[in-house]
């Protein structure tokens, strides 16, 4: 067989594997030693122990299950209730009223939690219930928290992060600092949308909250404020190069065990539960990032992402036109794939096309990659058929998910909005990486 | 002959049980270890090689949980194909335990050949703490062979049962309509 037909065969069984069900990281392992075997001498399971070994055992990994647990932590608290509370006297006045406790709440989960389902339910199961209490159009509810919801994978700390940084070899702290300020961004530009529909659908609009003292709104949200220090913990510490990714995620676990100790929701059962579901996330990451370290290894011989790379070239596309290419790719592979594993799946062919100094000329370095992919597959979290925010949102109003999907595609034009965005200003993202204090890691 | 089975039914969740908590264990000494890093530098006392101790705990914590993940449906995969059988799922759940079965059984093959490398030629980390890679590479045996058995098991309980041992996929909103509502 030609070198053409071999490749063919490889992307073959990729998609054989992916397609039926194979579980993802075992599907990866699978793809990559046909690879090997095809393309290869080499003896394949020898260079897979080799190169998982080396993966799972790299000290950038380890702020993977911290953060993870920090969120399972505080997910189990009775921060669902206090966002709401806590938040509600501020919001209630604003144009749009309480639709911004759903991006406000949002935002600040997902400065505590890197996944955007865990996001989701934490604000979603107070916010929906007293939203629709106070009549708020069902549409604008559900849209709204299924758009912000994916903020968790953007502002740190962020799986999908974690998973690109890993997977490029790329500073996590880094990749999190360029994710403030556009997550902050697309947070501006949701709640810009609310305003909106404030003005222009006057008829919709519930009645006003009453008026609160200042007193009192610092009373309601005094549950929210240690939260909020935590929040400023761990990104602070990371800023200031006073720890590195690891070792802020310790501080957050710390921070989270004592938070959930002094609201007494700390039961030897809360957290044994939030331990092994920090456990299992984490497992399911690593292993997926251990069939993905071996796949990229298995690719490079099979000289596909170096052709693919060349063929781009070859068309001499501008930048921009790239960037566009790019993001409906994403989108159509987020239709069937979940961020982390489009992500791990994509890096190994994608890194050669824009990882050249065309790119970087612009200002699009790896870092500013990084936050466009984010952007991109969160796109597709709320796109059907598979995206993931659907299938929660689902269980969380009752609604279907046809339903959800047209309440969240104003949110799905934002995001599209957003890249723009980044491709105009890509400062927006490289700014903080450049103006932090670094610290070398150990 | 059922009083075996469950016997063994038992002993099989357990042992992938028993991993899970060994892992959770590993990820506990893994914050440990960075809490102890982090108060070296602080009071400049010196912990050599910390950041490999970090990373071989979270290698333990990865392999040693890879069964109890998959039986609690943590692993993701695309769920289209298989929705999309209908009533003949089955079939589908076959084909992806035995391949899923097949490479877990390789890779566990693999993992023994190169611990039995590491231990045969006596590498040693390449790290200020200077292990024995031997050490912290058998979590990825016992994780790998765990995971192998635990892929046969689910195999052979769907063929002969037509159920296998794995949970649906856990979507977060389970956790949430589980938890009691509370007032207040």
């Amino acid at each position: 067989m030609d070198e053409l037909s071999l490749a063919a065969l490889f992307v073959f069984v990729l998609f054989l594997l992916l397609g039926t069900g194979v579980w993802v990281a075992l599907a990866l392992i699978g793809v990559a030693v046909v690879g090997m075997e095809l393309f290869t001498s080499r003896p394949a399971g020898d260079a897979m122990v080799t190169t998982i070994w080396a993966m799972s055992s790299s000290w950038t990994l380890t702020a993977l299950p911290l953060f993870i647990w920090m969120g399972e932590i505080l997910f189990r608290t009775r921060l669902s209730e206090d966002m709401f509370k806590g938040l509600a006297p501020w919001m209630g006045r604003l144009p749009g009223g309480l639709l911004h406790t759903n991006i406000v709440g949002c935002t600040v989960f997902a400065a505590v939690s890197g996944s955007s389902a865990a996001t989701l339910t934490t604000v979603g199961k107070m916010s929906i219930p007293e939203l629709r209490r106070r009549g708020y159009p069902e549409r604008m509810s559900v849209g709204t928290l299924a758009g912000a919801a994916t903020l968790g994978l953007m502002i740190p700390p962020s799986l999908t992060l974690i998973v690109y940084g890993v997977t490029i070899n790329e500073s996590i702290t880094k990749l999190f600092m360029a994710g403030v300020l556009p997550g902050l961004t697309l947070a501006a530009l949701f709640m810009g949308y609310v305003v909106a529909w404030h003005y222009l659908a006057p008829g919709q609009r519930p009645e006003a909250e009453p008026a609160t003292s200042l007193g009192e709104r610092l009373a309601a949200s005094r549950f929210l404020l240690p939260v909020l220090a935590l929040i400023a913990l761990v990104i602070g510490s990371m800023y200031l190069g006073f720890a590195t990714a690891t070792e802020a995620a310790a501080f957050g676990v710390i921070g989270a065990l004592a938070l959930a100790a002094a609201q007494g929701s700390l039961t030897r059962k809360s957290f044994a539960e939030s331990l092994m579901g920090a456990v299992r996330t984490s497992a399911m990451v690593a292993f997926i990032l251990m069939g993905a370290a071996f796949l990229s290894l298995s690719m490079g011989f099979t000289g596909l992402p170096r052709a693919l790379a060349g063929y781009i070239a070859s068309l001499e596309l501008s930048p921009f036109l790239l960037i566009v290419a790019l993001t409906v790719f994403y989108v159509v592979i987020g239709c069937f794939l979940d961020g982390i594993s489009s992500v791990v799946l994509t890096m190994a062919v994608v890194q050669p096309m824009v990882d050249v100094p065309a790119f970087r000329e612009l200002g699009f370095d790896m870092i500013w990659f990084g936050i466009f992919v984010v952007v991109v597959v969160e796109m597709a979290q709320i796109t059907p058929p598979i995206g993931f925010n659907l299938f929660v949102m689902q269980g969380l109003t009752g609604h279907g998910m046809g339903y959800v999907a047209r309440a969240a595609f104003p949110m799905f034009l934002i995001m599209v909005a957003m890249v723009g965005v980044l491709v105009v200003l890509p400062d927006l993202a490289t700014w903080l990486p450049e103006t932090m204090r670094a610290r070398p890691g150990p | 002959m059922t009083g075996a089975r469950t016997g063994l039914r038992r002993a099989l969740d357990a042992l992938y049980l028993a991993g899970g908590i060994v892992a959770a264990g590993f990820l506990l000494a893994m914050l440990g270890v960075i809490v102890a890093q982090m108060a070296a530098r602080w009071f400049a006392f010196s912990f050599p090689g910390s950041a490999a101790y970090a990373g071989y705990c979270m290698a333990a914590a990865s392999f040693l949980a890879l069964p109890y993940a998959l039986n609690a449906g943590a692993h993701i995969r695309v769920g289209l194909f298989l929705t999309a059988l209908g009533r003949h799922r089955r079939w589908g759940e076959l084909w992806c335990l035995a391949i899923g079965a097949g490479l877990a059984t390789y890779f566990a093959w693999y993992a023994v050949r190169g611990v039995r490398f590491s231990l045969q030629f006596n590498d040693i980390s390449q790290d200020q703490d200077a292990t024995p890679l031997w050490i912290p590479q058998s979590a990825m045996v016992v994780g790998t062979i765990l995971l192998a058995i635990c892929l046969w098991d689910n195999l052979i309980r769907l063929a002969l049962t037509g159920r296998d041992n794995i949970a649906p996929e856990q979507l977060p909103e389970t956790i949430a309509t589980s938890e009691e509502p509370r007032h207040g």
